[in-house]
């Protein structure tokens, strides 16, 4: 079954990719096949990685001399059942073009990360995350099963039940295990034809996380946004933000999704960043009087999308970008761990420009990004006080016993995510077990020594 | 309606079987593997609910195409022939083995005269049908760089001029694109002295164009002025580039 061929082998181009935070840069050589006949195995490999849409903070797809795998072309809805809800896909399918094809049968997918032009592929490989992670789990749980190819065992299909291992390190494995190629998702009926958003202020982050739980189990989207500007002044006055399906079941929803073009070469435009003290004050203002006017009916596309609406704030922090890192903190040192962090705001002199809290549950399992608690994500510009300020804020995850987002923290250290993550030594060695030549590799793995 | 593309699996064929779908046409699809047609036949069926029929053919084995077209469903009549394929070769420079210069020719011109033949008498007898030919700009002045490829392109210019000529007093409408560069694996890495047009735009343009008698259309469009140019170039300047 192998030839003599090398892999992978399309046309190639040199290009210069970026990290969507602006953290990294790499001339990688990128190819971008569109037939089957490229997914042949080989007997002579080299380094790769898949890339879907390019959008993930951390750069798991181009870096550490491996060749990138533009896997867009491979983008066909395979097939659709609506008595069971599976929908098959190449795994290069964008979640918007799903959305759209799903919404028009009266479907959708529960958990989606926060932009319609994330691939399917990319959702499995980073297991991210939707609106209410502790009802509806991360994107794993809507996986049925899915193909992968390697080049030195071809394509292997991985589910629960098949290869069970296999599959269980390819969900949330930053795609180290190979190209998915397609996959089957459980989508479910839309529960209600109407969809109403409710914003509820809260005056300390302490009091969203209260709040989170309590309606973690009655809403179908819940997540708090918190105001971390100003340390001295209202730290973490925000609001909780939750929404719940209403009226008929499974109804035909309108599918218009506004046409994208944004990328991270698009949000690194600006030559200079415009995120200062002042400008972050502004934003939140106008963002909580914005928040406060958007109670009421909403259509699912805006409640499942919003980073796709926020193009515009991302691209204020120009070409030196910013970091954003998440830790799902446990419920009881949640609150502890806020007074921590104001207090370390105070002392490092960073601006925060965005906070945001989840609530989570569920066990976690090699380097996928769930478990108990709270998660707290924040935006800060990337600058020196901010290597430093996150270098210290790693100390405060470790203490809290919390967990980090591997795939949202583009400097993650390797140390901190060999003791955040009980499972790393099983992860690292589940990857050498199928494949001991460690041929799928990105800058994220050489960082994280995977 | 149903509508043949032949190469159908990858770059401009893709798009244009997708247009095709999206205002419901039926569709046979032909190409090279039968993975990437199955793949795609599904895609169709899945999202537009079209009637797909795909065969695995060699363009490079003209009688073989016929034979596979032979076995086509009868029902509905094939009224649209588009033909999005093109094989290129590198090392092109007028010393290629006979295999390669057969098998070049084959896929460019042969192969597409073939499928029409096999068309065009049915299509005639209902006056109704569309025959899509698609040309390069690669062939408006013979290079060095492409020679084989630049003559069968050349050829199927001139083929489908005759088609336009003989169905002129008919329903049967020819027409003629030749494409600029596209952004498709042929392209992909190279560097090029102008932009990529994306093969989406072109399909939907080739879709809307069908039933109209618009002869030889060169797009995108600021390629008319790059082809005056390459052709208006006097000899003795031509003669010393190298492109």
């Amino acid at each position: 079954m192998s030839e003599a061929r090398p892999w992978p082998q399309a046309p190639t181009a040199r290009r210069r990719l970026i990290t969507m935070d602006g953290s990294f840069t790499a001339d990688a050589a990128l190819q971008r096949p569109d037939r089957y006949a490229f997914l042949s195995a080989a007997t002579e490999r080299r380094p790769a990685i898949a890339r879907g849409a390019g959008f993930s903070f951390a750069a798991a797809s181009f870096g550490a001399g491996a060749v990138t795998v533009d896997f867009t072309a491979f983008d066909r809805i395979l097939a659709f059942d609506a008595a069971s809800g599976i929908v098959e896909m190449e795994a290069g399918a964008r979640l918007g073009a799903l959305f759209c094809f799903l919404t028009a049968r009266g479907f959708y997918l529960p958990v989606q990360p926060g932009h319609f032009s994330i691939t399917v592929g990319g959702a499995i490989a980073a297991d991210v995350h939707g609106k209410n992670p502790a009802r509806e789990g991360t994107f794993l749980a809507q996986v049925r099963s899915l193909r992968l190819f390697h080049p030195a065992h071809g394509m292997v299909e991985a589910s629960t039940t098949q290869n069970g291992d296999l599959f269980r390190a390819t969900c949330g494995g930053y795609g180290l295990t190979g190209v998915i190629v397609s996959a089957r998702l459980e989508a479910q009926p839309i529960p209600g034809d109407t969809l109403t958003l409710a914003i509820h202020p809260v005056a300390t982050a302490r009091e969203g996380a209260e709040r989170l739980r309590e309606w973690s189990t009655t809403h179908d989207l819940v997540y708090a946004w918190h105001d971390f500007a100003r340390p001295g002044v209202e730290f973490g006055r925000g609001a909780a933000i939750v929404a719940k399906f209403s009226g008929k079941r499974g109804v035909r929803t309108e599918a218009a999704l506004r046409p994208s073009r944004f990328s991270p070469e698009r949000r690194a435009r600006l030559p200079l960043s415009l995120i200062t003290p002042w400008t972050v004050r502004c934003i939140n203002r106008v963002y909580s009087m914005k928040l406060r006017r958007s109670e009421g009916p909403t259509t699912l596309a805006a409640a499942l999308y919003p980073t796709a609406s926020s193009e515009p704030y991302l691209a204020l922090f120009g070409r030196s970008g910013f970091h954003e890192t998440q830790a799902i903190i446990p419920d009881a040192r949640y609150g502890e761990y806020v007074d921590e962090l104001r207090a370390l705001v105070q002392r490092s002199g960073v601006t925060i420009a965005l906070g945001v809290a989840k609530p989570f549950a569920g066990a976690s399992d090699h380097l996928r990004f769930t478990g108990d608690g709270i998660s707290l994500a924040l935006h800060v510009a990337r600058d020196a006080r901010a290597s430093a300020f996150l270098a210290e804020l790693d100390r405060l995850v470790i203490a809290a016993g919390a967990r980090p987002n591997i795939i949202k923290d583009s400097r993650l250290p390797r140390a901190i995510v060999e003791t955040a993550y009980p499972d790393y030594q099983q992860f690292r060695a589940a990857l050498r077990r199928w494949d001991p030549e460690r041929l799928f590799r990105s800058e994220l793995s050489a960082r994280l020594g995977l | 309606m149903r509508s043949l593309v032949f190469g159908a699996s990858a770059g401009l064929g893709r798009a244009l079987a997708r247009a095709f779908a999206a205002r419901g046409h039926a569709l046979v699809l032909l190409a090279r593997d039968e993975r990437d047609l199955e793949a795609e036949a599904k895609h169709l069926r899945t999202v537009h609910g079209t009637q797909v029929e795909w065969h695995a053919v060699d363009a490079t084995d003209p009688a073989k195409v016929v034979q596979v077209l032979a076995s086509l469903a009868r029902e509905p009549p094939v009224s649209n022939l588009v033909f999005p394929l093109g094989m290129a070769f590198a090392g092109d420079d007028g010393a290629l083995p006979l295999a390669a210069t057969v098998a070049l020719v084959n896929a460019n011109l042969i192969s597409v005269m073939a499928t029409v033949g096999v068309f065009l008498p049915a299509m005639l007898a209902g006056n109704l049908g569309n025959v899509v030919g698609i040309g390069s700009v690669a062939a408006l002045r013979g290079r060095s760089n492409n020679v084989a490829y630049a003559a069968a392109k050349r050829g199927l210019e001139s083929y489908f001029e005759s088609l336009r000529h003989r169905t002129a007093a008919t329903g049967v409408r020819v027409q003629f694109y030749r494409l600029g560069y596209l952004d498709t694996q042929l392209t992909f890495g190279k560097r090029l002295p102008f932009p990529l047009a994306s093969p989406q735009p072109v399909a939907e343009r080739v879709a809307r164009g069908l039933g109209r008698d618009l002869g030889c259309v060169t797009t995108p469009a600021y390629w008319r002025a790059v082809g005056v140019a390459v052709r208006c170039l006097p000899w003795p300047i031509f003669r010393r580039l190298k492109f």
